[in-house]
């Protein structure tokens, strides 16, 4: 709208509260507060009041104006803001209008009604039935239809517009009521403009102004300036104020002699006019303009109630998401994870169609987004440019890099989550391409070629297209936005304190984990011992015991070594979670064949074919690779015993990432059903006296190889034999180093 | 010529004190076997203190110290005595039930000079008692700065 200021400056310059002169319809006089004494007058005075009074003249002198007398002195000693009545002067009745200003008792003299107008009092049965229909409205242009037939219905205006303003300033005319002989100017939108600021000014001070004919000769106020304060007679309150030439010109491009204003006014601020025109001049007196003053501001509060109430079942009904959203939240990983996995709720949190969280330039979305660089350029700039809180439905008209994804973007309301980097919440609405009709060209220039200020001379529709632009955010959303903002810093602080506690409680349950095991570790261990020892003491000594109790001598130890070896193993087990892995680049050959070398006392006297390819190095905690190779190694021995030759081969390969390494033997398999079950602690598929063991070697060879990043797999068939394979990682520098130079 | 300075022997489960005993035994040393059931009680033998006050000079041959101990735990008995200028030169073998990672790597900053797990298996264990009585009681040569004051 930048291109309508000009005009909006040149208006801005004409003296409007201060014009220096009244419109003829009626006649003003200024009488000082103590002697009623004429301070000023209108020239036309004596036209209305039937005396030519002159400034200095005392109104009490004067037996006609004995009623004016009375009931100002009656009005003045009471708390009546205004003063309306019909008085009489000379036999005849005259309305009269006062208020008290700084510069005097401001009295207005008008026609009374007449005989066919309505009264005042009669009106108040119709606007008590106007406030029933308006307070059944279901919405704000409901009130405004209602409003537009009953300021016309009491008027007999030609055509009543209401129109409301946007924040821009622009007015939309919601609602008209006509009698044809005024074009239509239903849904048409006038520039801000033709309002200039003082004049919105005015509507907030002073609710209601006639124009009674464009054409009229303006009365001059006498003397203009006040002997009370030596400043030109301020009339900002005056209904008979006469009112600035470009305005009248306006009128008369328009078509209208006569113009009246109701001001609707919502918490003060000026939310639109009630505007009444005719094509011939006329009169609306001063009964009547009060009866529609008294409408606008049922008018006013009435809209203003229906717009909190929807302001409030939409503030509502965003908080009930927010709500439903944050407790989603509170059990997600992160708050971050928890906004994606629930992108309907995220979204409906600001009526928006994508949003997106960009943290740490980590950026994640939901629904219909610009591309992640695009986003992630966006936060850059709102954090450039200090944005804590930013709503804007025209992402492009703000930011360079706003045109390219206008598409999904031109709406962006943007929340801020981090002081100190570019971490934003935001959410995206797309652009909508509106057609909006204007009530003629606002983009014509103001100024004429006298350079003299002058209004729009056409009316007609001139439509315009509005492109990268979205639908505004209510202020619903953006404090909908603010609040979940407050909300997400309250939960991730309330997340860190929750984590640092698991964390403490972790470490302890750990530290007892620990003292636990080494507590199996020594004192279950002894037992066992004790029994071994005591048992072959016992046999040693007792040499002569007959062949049966040597045997029971024997199981005894022998059960109690199984028990230990449980013991150790399940000890070794344990330790593997806890102790560091020393990881290095480890010669598998080289572990093969040390292997080989300490399963040597279980290889005597079988006949076994090995084939043992070339292995890749692997990465990894040597010690711990070793327990792998030996696990595996000895399940493929023990398992093959029935076999003459048993085949034992080992092999392995390598791709970009990993290397793989298999030992397969021709021993007695398994079922591929129990697959699952081959790697669980204490999982045995064979029956304890055909092949000893403690259960645990596979669970202890997939946590070490899992403890690498790695993983293991096995394939059987009963009665053909075993073959089991894990990889391992590459070594991670290697790795990188590779993909720099890839 | 085998060294004839006792054996201390800190263990305070019976049973293994006697499999232990039992194990030295077959070991057939000449050593006398000095046995202490705590840390404390270790420490005073070491530094001829409390009922240790009169008992004949001289540092043992060999120190063969269970980790967990009543009153003083086995790696205080173990700092002790390699923080002492006078005793660190006696051999200390640590006895334990366990294979904890954070023990073994903290006997061996205290300086111990060796460390056994007790293995569930007698034979082992014996075998273990044995390799150790003989090479520390009888193989071993004290320093000489020992057998200079000795003699």
């Amino acid at each position: 709208m930048d291109h309508l200021l000009p005009n909006l400056d040149a208006c801005a310059t004409e003296p409007i509260r201060v014009p220096g002169a009244i419109q003829p319809y009626g006649a003003l006089l200024v009488v000082g507060f103590a002697d009623l004494d004429v301070l000023h007058r209108s020239a036309n005075v004596a036209e209305l009041v039937g005396l030519d009074l002159k400034p200095g003249d005392r109104l009490s002198v004067f037996p006609d104006l004995a009623d004016v007398c009375d009931q100002t002195r009656r009005w003045l000693g009471g708390d009546d803001y205004v003063l309306l009545c019909v008085v009489r002067i000379g036999g005849r009745d005259v309305q009269l209008s006062a208020h008290r200003s700084e510069q005097g008792v401001v009295l207005e003299f008008e026609s009374p009604p007449r005989e066919e107008d309505v009264s005042l009092a009669a009106l108040y049965p119709r606007l008590r039935d106007f406030l029933d229909r308006i307070s059944r409205a279901s919405d704000v242009s409901a009130i405004a239809e209602e409003a537009v037939r009953e300021v016309r219905a009491l008027t007999r205006f030609d055509r009543v517009l209401l129109y409301s303003f946007d924040d821009k300033g622009d007015g939309t005319v919601l609602a008209e009521d006509g009698n044809g002989v005024l074009p239509s100017y239903l849904g048409l939108r006038f520039p801000a403009s033709d309002i200039p600021p003082q004049a919105r000014d005015l509507y907030r001070l002073n609710r209601i102004r006639l124009i009674a004919d464009c054409d009229y000769q303006p009365v001059p106020i006498e003397p203009a300036v006040s002997p009370l304060d030596g400043t030109l007679l301020d009339l900002s309150r005056a209904a008979l104020r006469s009112v600035s030439p470009v305005h009248l010109e306006y009128m008369r491009n328009m078509g209208t002699a006569t113009s009246m204003s109701i001001s609707i006014l919502i918490d003060g601020e000026l939310w639109g006019l009630i505007s009444g025109h005719s094509r011939a001049p006329m009169i609306v007196n001063a009964q009547l303009r009060t009866a529609c003053d008294i409408l606008g501001q049922i008018v006013s509060l009435q809209i203003g109630s229906k717009l909190q109430a929807i302001s409030s079942a939409e503030r509502l009904e965003l908080k009930s998401v927010e709500t439903r959203l944050l407790g989603k939240l509170t059990v997600a990983p992160s708050y971050q994870r928890g906004l994606a996995g629930h992108p309907q709720l995220w979204m409906r949190l600001a009526n928006a169609s994508g949003a997106a969280v960009v943290v740490q330039d980590n950026v994640l979305t939901a629904g219909e987004t610009p591309p992640e660089r695009a986003i992630r350029e966006l936060a850059k700039w709102l954090f450039d440019e200090q944005h804590d809180l930013l709503a804007t439905a025209s992402l492009a008209s703000m930011w360079g890099g706003g045109e390219a994804i206008a598409q999904t973007a031109s709406g962006v309301l943007a929340v801020s989550i981090s002081q100190i980097r570019p971490d934003y919440i935001i959410w995206f609405r797309p652009e909508v391409v509106r057609t909006i009709e204007w009530g003629g060209d606002p983009t014509k220039p103001a100024l004429g070629e006298s350079g003299r200020l002058h209004p729009r001379k056409s009316f007609d529709m001139w439509k315009q297209q509005v492109r990268l632009h979205a639908l505004p955010w209510t202020s619903a959303e953006v404090d909908n936005a603010a609040s979940f903002r407050a909300s997400i810093q309250t939960l991730v602080l309330r997340l860190a304190e929750e984590r640092a506690e698991l964390t403490d409680r972790l470490e302890a349950a750990n530290k007892e984990l620990e003292s636990f095991s080494y507590s199996i570790s020594h004192d279950l261990r002894a037992p066992f011992r004790h029994i071994v020892g005591f048992a072959e003491l016992l046999a040693d000594k007792e040499k002569h015991l007959d062949a049966k109790s040597q045997h029971y001598v024997q199981t005894i130890k022998e059960a109690a070594l199984a028990a230990g070896d449980l013991v150790d193993d399940l000890l070794h087990f344990s330790q593997l979670g806890r102790s560091q892995l020393a990881t290095a680049s480890v010669d598998m050959n080289k572990l093969v064949k040390e292997v080989l070398h300490t399963l040597e006392p279980e290889t005597a006297g079988r006949n076994i074919v090995w084939k043992i390819d070339a292995l890749p190095h692997g990465y990894g905690d040597a010690s711990m690779l070793r327990q792998v190779l030996q696990n595996l190694l000895h399940n493929a021995i023990k398992y093959s015993k029935p076999r003459d030759p048993a085949i034992i081969s080992v092999r392995g390969t390598e791709d970009d990432r990993m290397t793989n390494y298999t030992v397969a033997d021709n021993g007695v398999g398994f079922e591929m059903a129990y697959v699952g079950k081959l790697f669980g602690v204490f999982q045995r598929l064979h029956r304890a006296e055909d092949f000893e063991g403690t259960g645990i070697g596979l669970a202890l060879v997939k946590r070490i190889v899992e403890r690498h990043g790695g993983w293991i797999g096995a394939k059987g068939e009963p009665g053909v034999g075993a073959e089991f394979t894990f990889a391992l990682p590459r070594d991670p520098d290697k790795l990188k180093r590779k993909t720099t130079l890839g | 010529m085998a060294d004839l300075r006792p054996i201390l022997l800190v263990e305070d489960n019976p049973r293994d004190l006697e499999l232990t005993l039992a194990a030295l035994a077959k070991c057939q040393l000449a050593n006398d076997i000095v046995v202490a059931r705590d840390g404390a009680e270790a420490l005073d033998y070491l530094d001829s203190k409390g009922t240790y006050k009169d008992r004949p000079p001289g540092d043992p041959a060999v120190v063969l110290l269970d980790l967990k101990l009543p009153k003083v735990d086995g790696l205080q008995v173990l700092e002790k005595v390699k923080k002492d200028p006078q005793q660190r030169q006696i051999p200390v073998v640590m006895l334990t039930s366990s294979r904890e990672e954070r023990d073994l790597v903290k006997s061996y900053e205290l300086g111990v000079n060796a460390f056994v797990v007790k293995p569930v298996d007698f034979n082992a264990f014996f075998e273990a008692i044995q390799d150790l009585g003989m090479f520390w009681a009888v193989l071993n040569e004290p320093p000489p700065r020992a057998r200079l004051k000795e003699a």
